[in-house]
């Protein structure tokens, strides 16, 4: 478990969120009854300063009453006041001691009045004094004047007494006889019992209680130390104030308590003093920390027990999306046999894994789906590619020099757009003088467009000796491609037939691109009529165009691949640039120059636009026709053939034909020619053999055509050669292995009813350079 | 040009066949039919020279004849040795390994050093008798 996982992060938010709610319920809860604890804290301590005071009260008025009583008595009785004080002081234990002091006679030399002053020891025993004869005369000091003037009593300041060794206070009461005071009850109070009923008081903890005088100082204080001290100004001044009965105190007056404090304060009546009871601040609310300590300390323990919970809750609930989660990644690798976890819930969860069940199982479906696409896919695009292959296969070589007579070249190319395509180019000699060439387009693209150029090359190459001209061949062709044509395919078609012997040629159009004319001048359009298409209307007719090529011109047919490659603005390259293209390519250079220029221009035009058709390219050249050739016909007799043997050579000669090459080609011919003559006639018919002898500057051509049976010497079997023919039982093949051997380059074709062989003699002195 | 022919026994056991001209399909037979009447002339073991300094010209049925002269000598024990074939000629018999290259001599003077290398071997075999 991580604090990532949602159960600790949730369970981790509902503890934060439950602590911000219960310190905020609390912190209210605790500012409210606050004010009410220090409310009620306030009623309490008033309560209790009140009844310290009427204590305090009750025994100053029992001292201050005896007094007064005495005084009274004994105005009368002034014989009789030393018993009178002595039961008095004996009844009251709160006195320390009595005097009744008298004037003393304003008289010199009378005799001082009797002033008994009666105290009491500390074993409790009462002794009596004159205080007549002391030897310092009270008649004037402070305590005697004062009180004679205190005719209600009053109470003297406080003061302690050394040879009692104790705090004591008086209570003055002037006797008056007739209006006058002739003397005072001086009554000494002991403080103790007044520290007794502080020390007493049920105060709160930590709470202390003092009584000051009239003139500030402490009577009593819960600190011994303090007592007689004065109050501080502070502490006078606020019980000064109007609102003396509970007031706060930000600093406590006395060392032993600390932090703020506030006092509840009484007068007491009779006197000028004055009972404080101090509770620190901090002793008020003590009760009410403790309880919200508490009180927070169990219910963060409440809330973590919560959290707890809620995190085990949730981890419970979550823990199958955990397994989800890891399997998610299983999926994600691929892996899709896997357990998941049991699913007996209707939550969520529940719905989620059974999603989740259905997911990998359509997943597999899926995949399983895609890899049979991709298979199938492979699988076409491997047919795709044979197809491709067998396409290119269809067509003939991109290049073909006319080895007969060099009297013209072909250069062609293609570029299908996809691996298969409709564009379509052939060419072949419809016999030795008649050389046919055809561009065409297919309507559509791909597979379609593909299986119907190789129909119409197949047809066009079947067709062509049946159809001779280019007009017939395009009416048959028409006819066979209408015929079960119902997906209306069609093929726009261009044919030519060169005449290889002087550059004429007859060209016919179904619907395609007019040719380009290229000679020494600008490029010329032919623009000629054209057929219909083929493969839509059965009744179509295609005129004829007649032209014929001088030496150096070159026929260009194109596909509209060309004049509609596009760039990437969709601008079509156009007939227009075609021919500037074309314009720029000297009348010198050879055939293939127009293709390389135009296709590197259309491709600068394009620049990386994709190609969107198939192109065609085809250049004619015609070279110019050579002196005309020579012709020998004999038939099929031994002396026949040595009679053209000698007429052969003869011609060699005459042509230059270098001395080293004739014993070499009479081998060969007679070779040839002999077989042919004891093995192509089998049944002794007459047959006619010709000899067609094209010197050129660097080789002889030799065409020698015969009407006997299928012969190709290329195919015969290599004949044994142990080192010496004698050992051999059967002396054949010789001939024919000569005249593989002698010859530079042979060629076989057969038509209908005769055999075309091709010999090549290149000139040895040439040979040895190439 | 045809074929010329000529021959001459410089001893019983030995005939100098000369063969001129041009040997080919045509000419052939001539060969043969010459080559039969000699070879009948010609003693058992005995040795034919074809000198074939004026051959211009042989083809496959040249070779043939030759081969067949071959043939029949080897047949009665005899050896049939070729004496200075002309370029063409020599080509052609190049290209179909046509006779063996030790019986080919290309001067007089190697033909000679054979045949007396040889009647040595057959006088000493005698003497061995």
């Amino acid at each position: 478990m991580t604090l990532h996982s949602i159960s600790s992060r949730m369970a981790l938010w509902v503890l934060a969120g439950s602590t911000l709610v219960l310190a905020t319920v609390g912190a209210l809860l605790f500012s409210f009854t606050r004010a009410q604890i220090l409310q009620h804290s306030h009623h309490e301590a008033a309560a209790l300063a009140a009844s310290a005071g009427s204590q305090i009260q009750a025994r100053i008025d029992r001292v201050a009453v005896s007094a007064q009583m005495l005084a009274t008595i004994i105005a009368t009785r002034q014989d009789s006041a030393e018993p009178l004080l002595r039961d008095t002081l004996q009844a009251n234990h709160d006195m320390d001691g009595l005097a009744a002091v008298f004037k003393p006679s304003s008289e010199p030399g009378d005799i001082h009045p009797y002033s008994p002053f009666i105290r009491r020891l500390d074993d409790g025993t009462l002794i009596t004094r004159d205080l007549s004869y002391d030897a310092n005369p009270y008649g004037d000091s402070n305590w005697f004047l004062g009180g004679l003037s205190c005719s209600a009593g009053c109470w003297q300041r406080p003061f302690v007494s050394l040879s009692r060794r104790r705090q004591l206070i008086n209570y003055s009461v002037a006797i008056s006889r007739e209006g006058h005071p002739v003397g005072i009850i001086n009554a000494d109070v002991t403080l103790d019992w007044l520290h007794q009923i502080l020390g007493h008081l049920n105060k709160p903890e930590g709470a202390y209680a003092f009584v000051l005088d009239s003139d500030g100082n402490y009577l009593a204080h819960d600190n011994p130390a303090l007592v007689g001290k004065r109050g501080t100004p502070t502490l006078l001044e606020v019980l000064a104030g109007d609102r003396a009965e509970s007031v706060r105190l930000p600093v406590a007056q006395n060392p032993r308590v600390r932090g703020a404090v506030w006092i509840y304060s009484v007068p007491i009546e009779g006197t000028h003093w004055r009972l404080g009871l101090v509770v620190p601040e901090i002793q008020i609310y003590a009760g009410v920390r403790r309880i919200f300590l508490w009180s927070l300390a169990l219910g963060m323990l409440a809330l973590l027990a919560v959290a707890l919970i809620t995190l085990l809750t949730i981890r419970r609930t979550m823990a199958p999306l955990g397994v989800l989660a890891d399997r998610a990644e299983h999926v994600a690798r691929g892996e899709l046999d896997f357990e998941l976890p049991p699913t007996t819930r209707h939550d969520e969860v529940g719905r989620l894994t059974q999603s989740f069940d259905q997911m990998r199982h359509e997943l597999a479906l899926h995949m399983e789906d895609l890899a049979r696409v991709a298979r199938e896919k492979q699988r076409l695009a491997s047919e795709l590619e044979i197809a491709h292959q067998i396409q290119i296969g269809l067509l003939p070589s991109e290049h073909y020099l006319d080895a007969v007579c060099a009297h013209f070249e072909l250069h062609a190319a293609l570029r299908p757009a996809r691996a298969v395509g409709g564009d379509l180019y052939s060419y072949f000699m419809l016999d030795p003088g008649r050389f046919f060439v055809m561009v065409g387009d297919v309507s559509d693209k791909g597979i379609p467009a593909a299986l119907f150029m190789a129909q119409t090359i197949t047809l066009a190459k079947a067709l062509a000796p049946r159809g001779q001209t280019p007009q017939s061949l395009l009416r048959l062709l028409n006819l066979e491609l209408c015929r079960g044509n119902d997906s209306c395919m069609f093929v726009t078609l261009l044919c030519g037939l060169l005449d290889t012997g002087n550059g004429n040629l007859v060209l016919a159009s179904a619907g395609h691109e007019p040719p380009i004319l290229c000679s020494r001048d600008a490029p010329q359009l032919l623009d000629f009529p054209t057929g219909a298409v083929l493969g839509l209307y059965e009744d179509s007719d295609y005129p004829e165009h007649r032209l014929r090529l001088r030496r150096g011109e070159t026929l260009l047919m194109y596909t509209d691949g060309i004049t509609e490659a596009s760039d990437h603005h969709k601008q079509m390259y156009g007939i227009e640039r075609t021919m500037e293209s074309l314009g720029q390519v000297s009348s010198m250079a050879p055939t293939a120059g127009y293709i390389e220029r135009l296709l590197g221009d259309v491709d600068l035009f394009v620049a990386d636009a994709a190609q969107a058709d198939d192109i065609t390219l085809l250049a004619l050249t015609w070279h110019g026709s050579t002196p005309p050739s020579t012709e020998i016909g004999i038939g099929n007799q031994l002396p026949e053939v040595f009679d053209a043997l000698d007429r052969c050579e003869h011609l060699l000669r005459e042509a230059d034909v270098p001395l080293s090459l004739h014993s070499d080609m009479r081998l060969v011919l007679e070779e040839l020619m002999v077989n042919t003559v004891e093995y192509g006639y089998p049944e002794g018919r007459p047959g006619q053999i010709r000899i067609l002898l094209h010197p050129s500057p660097d080789a002889v051509t030799v065409e020698l055509i015969d009407d006997g049976i299928a012969f190709d010497p290329l195919q015969s079997v290599l004949p044994d050669l142990p080192g010496d023919l004698a050992d051999r039982e059967d002396i054949g093949g010789l001939g024919i292995h000569l005249a593989r051997t002698m010859t530079s380059e042979m060629r076989y074709t057969r038509d209908a009813h005769r055999n075309h062989l091709l010999l090549r003699f290149i000139y040895p002195n040439q040979d040895s350079s190439s | 040009m045809t074929l010329r022919l000529h021959s001459e026994f410089p001893a019983p056991n030995r005939v100098i066949l000369q063969v001129g001209g041009r040997l080919d399909a045509m000419t052939f037979g001539e060969l043969d039919e010459a080559a039969l009447a000699l070879l009948r002339r010609l003693d058992d073991g005995g040795t034919v020279v074809i000198d074939l300094a004026g051959l211009e010209y042989v083809s496959s049925a040249g070779l043939r004849s030759f081969a067949k002269i071959r043939k029949s000598m080897r047949a009665r024990g005899g050896h049939t040795l070729l004496l200075n074939p002309q370029p063409q000629v020599r080509k052609v018999f190049d290209i179909v390994k046509a006779v063996p290259v030790s019986e080919v001599f290309t001067s007089t003077q190697e033909l000679d050093a054979y045949l007396d290398r040889m009647q040595r071997q057959i006088t000493e075999g005698d003497n061995d008798e």
